[in-house]
């Protein structure tokens, strides 16, 4: 029997810290595991006890990437215990300090962290010397993303404006100007950006993912919706429990979440856009097809394409709502808490980010739970591994190592927020 | 437009920086030296506070002719000693972080924002060596001995760089 071990001991370019285990025996991947081994973080244990309003302050703190998806899901559960809705115009603003958190989080990503694999550089410091342009624009649309969110949020990594029934202060339209000119640069640097990795070459590789995003009647998903998938799940978002699953694995300090009826299912940018596709404008649409995109991508190494395209949507729809910007009578809807259980979903960058918050009569928490993206992706992560070096056995431990390294990046995976970075180890027998 | 100084010459632009976060120890010896600098720099000289994420310095350092950094280093057995950096010519050591996170570390800045031709023409870094990095204010004696000398050398750093071209090490 021939054996084979390669190792990579560290993952570069993701968000935390982790380990990859490859084993090959006879010619074919045996088991392909993300052993994901950052300490667990406790976030569910420190929110028992504290009182509601806290909410948002702490569970930004899981994520310096993605405070805002943890924010949004908190405030919309809490909402959902105490019986209130926010709309009109600080429906609005969350969307807005949304748009800002996809424009950041996905330019560095697509520029700094998964252009270079597609290009032969190890690291985007190194790409820069040859592609000085494109990086200038990906650093300009984070920068536009990140004033966004300094703006609605305070501050731009773990905003501190945000609370339960709206804000602390709402902007002015004054205020938001400024920042409405920069994203119409922002919007063209993104249309360049986009065309630019469209003409990327990509890995002829599919595989028939079962999609899961939040759907809503007449809205590229952000903040509400119902959680659909590309088979049969058409559920509210407080009937997660019923479909999905979370199961502890041995190698893993992240919990692996699975659809109870079949498995391993696919969030973010991919699920996002083939289940709204017809939820983008069709000025995006249009544009969608000249960098080569159908209505669906089964192609994770194509994820590169879409979460450029959802830059260059957060922009257009950044520039829609402050455009139609009226600053509201009060920034928050006042809360009365009571007893009972809240559920909250909104789309992170990397996918769907649900909780739940069971609260005691006064507000306070009794118990919380928190499923991040990366969580629910890993599964789905682990089987591109397993089909991705299946499909470069028979090439050395370099190639091996890369290809696996850049199919785990085509899920911009945020280890840290899971659990919770990566060492690679192939075995072969 | 440059500053004159008092004979009436143009000085440069010089940015002084200091890095890290005060609530980590001995992480806030660059809020520790920039605090000590109060009042000893000239007027047209700027002084910023970061932390977290070094992206930022690419936008900080545009325009300016000059840049000084101050940051603490990982314990390597040395606490409190300085070590100086002519970031122009050294590297300036990259952050293990960057292998894994969304946030660039000083190295990967100053190596960005040269390799995108916006870096100033001089850089000069001090590098102290840190022994605690744990939650709290407050540096350990050895680390918050070097700030006199660290504001010292920064006040002579900058004398020379808003009237000079570059940015050689002057004898320590």
């Amino acid at each position: 029997m021939a054996t084979k071990t390669v190792h990579v001991d560290y993952l570069a370019r993701v968000e935390g810290e982790g380990a990859l285990d490859l084993q090959i025996a006879d010619g074919r991947v045996a088991s392909a595991q993300l052993r994901i081994f950052e300490p667990p973080r406790f976030f569910e244990a420190f929110l028992r006890g504290r009182g509601y309003a806290e909410t948002p302050d702490i569970v930004a703190r899981i994520c310096g990437i993605c405070p805002i998806a943890y924010q949004m899901s908190a405030v919309h559960a809490i909402e959902h215990a105490f019986g209130v809705q926010v709309g009109g115009q600080l429906r609005a603003l969350r969307r807005l300090i949304y748009c800002g958190e996809w424009i950041e989080s996905h330019a560095l990503h697509v520029v700094m962290l998964h252009a270079p694999d597609f290009l032969g550089f190890p690291d985007g410091i190194q790409m820069a010397r040859e592609h000085g342009d494109m990086v200038r624009d990906g650093l300009a649309l984070k920068k536009a993303g990140n004033e966004l969110m300094a703006l609605l949020g305070g501050r731009e990594i773990h905003p501190v404006n945000v609370r339960p029934g709206g804000f602390y202060r709402v902007p002015s339209r004054a205020e938001l100007a400024p920042v409405g000119e920069s994203l119409k640069r922002a919007r063209d640097r993104a249309v360049g950006l986009l065309r630019w990795v469209a003409t990327f070459t990509f890995p002829e590789f599919e595989r028939d993912y079962e999609f899961v995003a939040l759907r809503h009647p007449g809205e590229y998903p952000f903040n509400e919706g119902r959680i659909v998938s590309s088979r049969d799940i058409d559920i509210a978002i407080a009937d997660y429990e019923t479909e999905f699953e979370e199961r502890h694995v041995a190698h893993s300090t992240a919990l692996h979440s699975l659809l109870k009826r079949r498995g391993a299912y696919l969030v973010g940018p991919l699920a996002r856009y083939a289940l709204n596709f017809d939820r983008l404008p069709a000025s995006v649409q249009q544009l969608a097809r000249e960098a080569g995109l159908g209505p669906v991508c089964r192609n994770p190494f194509r994820s590169i394409v879409v979460r450029a395209l959802e830059i260059v949507y957060a922009c257009e729809e950044a520039l829609r709502l402050i455009a139609d910007y009226e600053p509201p009578a009060l920034a928050a809807v006042p809360l009365e808490p009571r007893a009972g259980n809240g559920f909250g979903c909104t789309e992170a960058p990397r996918g769907i980010c649900w909780h739940r918050y069971d609260f005691e009569a006064d507000g306070s928490i009794r118990a919380a739970r928190i499923v991040p993206p990366t969580a629910q992706n890993q599964p789905s992560i682990e089987a591109d591994l397993a089909a991705v070096a299946e499909s470069v056995l028979d090439q050395s431990d370099e190639v091996i190592r890369d290809r696996c390294e850049q199919s785990i990046r085509n899920y911009d995976p945020c280890i840290s927020c899971s659990a919770h970075f990566l060492k690679l180890a192939v075995q072969r027998t | 437009m440059n500053a004159l100084d008092l004979d009436g010459t143009a000085v440069r632009k010089v940015l002084v920086v200091g890095i890290g976060n005060p609530d980590r120890c001995d992480d806030g010896i660059g809020a520790a030296v920039l605090e000590r600098l109060a009042g000893r720099l000239p007027a047209d000289v700027r002084t910023l506070a970061r932390r977290g994420d070094m992206l930022a310095l690419l936008d900080d350092c545009a325009g300016a002719d000059a840049l000084v950094c101050v940051d603490a280093t990982a314990p390597m057995g040395m606490p409190g000693q300085i070590r100086r950096i002519d970031a122009i010519a050294e590297t300036v050591p990259r952050d293990a972080s960057f292998a894994s996170s969304h946030a660039l570390g000083l190295g990967e800045a100053i190596e960005l924002a040269r390799t995108l031709g916006t870096a100033p023409p001089a850089m000069v870094v001090y590098a102290v060596e840190g022994a605690c990095f744990d939650d709290g204010m407050g540096l350990s004696p050895l680390v918050a001995r070097a700030i006199e000398e660290v504001a010292d050398r920064v006040v002579a750093d900058v004398a020379r760089l808003r009237r000079g071209p570059a940015s050689p090490a002057p004898e320590a």
